[in-house]
């Protein structure tokens, strides 16, 4: 026998990303594009090992910080409202794409923490909406000039992953009609009007992500990694191509061995080969880490 | 045993500790359980579920205690459910559970029992441990092991490795061994894998019973053809040093995966009594 295991997927995700050539990222609704460092993916990891209380939930005021930070290494500006000015302009509508599943959502903190430093750029409140199932019918994303993406990363049944390319599912009427071949297509979404061109930033929840799936609500506390990470980045592959490893090697930590995630992620590699929404390969992707560094993965 | 999984409603307190039971309970079918476990369903269709009754209990501040109560139909498939995960030998509850962070399993004859209490309390604790103790208690009988399994060598064996299933999906989430179904498993061959720790080495076996020799020998043919390079007596290194060896005989088959060496391999098929 020759066992590919996770060497087959490994080989799998390096091939289907050779065709991705060095990713230029454009901010939809922006004038200009802007330009990616050596022609990579820039994507902000921040720890803070403070962002969660003794009771696992969110600090606000750490949160906040860590967002800030982030978003300044993303833009490369001095400050928060100086870099939240690059991505997002005071006449956009503005739709905050969330995941409110009950056991990990994007969390109120970011949620707030996003919407705050908006209406700081000049954003008016009335022009701003969080949501997730109800997009469609939401009047603020029916009218959106603006997406911003954010959600928690955790393994799921169909998908191997929900992603920030997963994250945009709702925008489709019917999104069971996504699911086969665990959802291998879901970068195809972001390619319709209603989304194409809008999302000027993606951020991933690591807070306490999810890196194995059971129980009657495919959720067991167990699988749940204290992370303490957020994520930046403007493009979707990329961001969901770092957690993905963040993901598999806490699996391989937990589980002292070689566990593969079934299904297979394939749709992040996919979203690069097929789709070239952005790139799923690391060595197109300049990671740039801020705060605690033990146990990163990555 | 309770006849209809709504006698679990009843059975259960209204009140615990100031945690109130919310009612109506949610009965679900294989038709609507997707609609509660999203993406999740097929684990547990996949293991012939029946029905499911949901519960919540709730204190002043809308906190949430979940109580999942599945009839799977029978207590193999109860079992593999609950040993899908497990990680523990525990026998606290039922005919074996585990509690982690908030979340309490176990089994019990055609049951399988989930009670969610998350982020977990010691105060939400002590409620899941009370509420397990009485559906436990409420289940009068228990059920068998799935007889497979009895067929894993017990020296060595991690007992808490031990799974049940009969989809071969669910082999790939304990050992990848490939996209396709190459044994053509189904509803009707059980299979048991067992991780095995000897001198340091860890290995799997998996054993699979088929309806007939003729389905045996085909899906054993079939193993050696696509991932042991044909081999005709079965055995194969692996790119990483390691061995994997298939065994045809009657009605079963046998693979030892990520085995140290052959002989390892030869070894433990011996001691499995069909």
């Amino acid at each position: 026998m020759k066992p590919r295991k996770s060497i087959s997927r490994r080989q799998f995700i390096k091939s289907a990303s050779v065709a991705a050539l060095g990713t230029t990222v454009f901010l939809s609704g922006q004038e200009t594009a802007v330009p990616v460092k050596s022609g990579r993916s820039r994507v902000v990891l921040v720890r803070n090992l403070d962002v969660l209380d003794e009771n696992g939930n969110p600090r606000y005021a750490v949160v906040e910080e860590m967002l800030d930070t982030g978003i300044k290494a993303l833009t490369g500006m001095p400050d928060p409202q100086s870099a939240w000015k690059t991505i997002i302009k005071p006449d956009d509508i503005v739709g905050i794409k969330n995941n409110r599943w009950p056991y990990l959502r994007t969390t109120a903190e970011v949620e707030n923490a996003i919407k705050k430093r908006m209406i700081e750029a000049g954003v008016k409140e009335a022009n701003i909406s969080v949501d997730d199932l109800g997009v469609l019918q939401n009047p603020v994303f029916q009218k959106a000039t603006a997406l911003i993406n954010a959600r928690p990363m955790r393994s799921h049944h169909w998908s191997g992953v929900g992603s920030l390319i997963k994250n945009y599912i709702m925008f489709i009427p019917e999104p069971f009609t996504i699911h086969p071949d665990s959802c291998a297509d879901l970068a195809s979404i972001w390619n319709l009007p209603v989304v194409k061109g809008k999302t000027r930033l993606n951020v991933l929840v690591m807070f306490t992500p999810q890196f194995h799936s059971f129980g009657p609500h495919s959720f067991n506390p167990k699988y749940v990694w204290k992370y303490h990470g957020l994520m930046l980045g403007f493009d979707p592959v990329a961001v969901d191509s770092t957690g993905l490893r963040i993901i598999e090697a806490i699996r391989r930590e937990y589980f002292a061995e070689e566990r593969p995630l079934n299904p297979p992620a394939k749709h992040i590699a996919i979203a690069d080969s097929k789709y070239h929404l952005g790139t799923a390969d690391p060595q197109k992707i300049e990671l740039i880490k801020i705060g605690y560094d033990k146990e990163s993965f990555v | 045993m309770p006849e209809n999984i709504n006698v679990f409603y009843q059975l259960l307190p209204d009140t615990i500790a100031g945690w109130k039971k919310a009612d109506p309970p949610d009965l679900y079918t294989p038709g609507n359980l997707s609609t509660y476990i999203d993406g999740g369903a097929e684990l547990y269709i996949s293991y012939n579920f029946k029905n499911a009754l949901s519960m919540k209990y709730t204190d002043s501040a809308d906190n949430e205690i979940a109580v999942d109560i599945f009839d799977m139909g029978s207590a193999p498939d109860a079992f593999g459910v609950f040993a899908h995960s497990r990680e523990t030998i525990d026998d606290r509850f039922g005919q074996g559970s585990e509690y982690a962070a908030g979340l309490l399993t176990f089994w019990k004859d055609r049951y399988y029992v989930s009670i969610l209490a998350y982020p977990e309390t010691a105060e939400k604790r002590d409620i899941v441990f009370r509420l397990g103790r009485t559906i436990a208690d409420g289940i009068k009988s228990e059920g068998a092991l799935p007889p497979i399994i009895a067929l894993l060598p017990a020296e060595n064996l991690l007992p808490e490795t031990v799974r049940y299933f009969h989809h071969y999906i669910w082999l790939n989430s304990f050992y990848f061994v490939s996209n396709e179904n190459v044994l053509n498993l189904g509803n009707d061959t059980p299979a048991a894998l067992g991780k095995y720790r000897q001198d340091g080495a860890v290995f799997f076996l998996l054993v699979v019973r088929y309806p007939d020799a003729a389905r045996a020998e085909a899906a054993g043919r079939q193993f050696r053809q696509k991932l042991l390079d044909g081999a005709e007596d079965g055995m194969r290194p692996t790119e990483e040093g390691r061995w994997t060896g298939l065994q045809s005989r009657g009605d079963m088959v046998s693979i030892v995966f990520n085995a140290p060496d052959a002989s390892t391999i030869r070894a433990i098929f011996a001691k499995i009594k069909a």
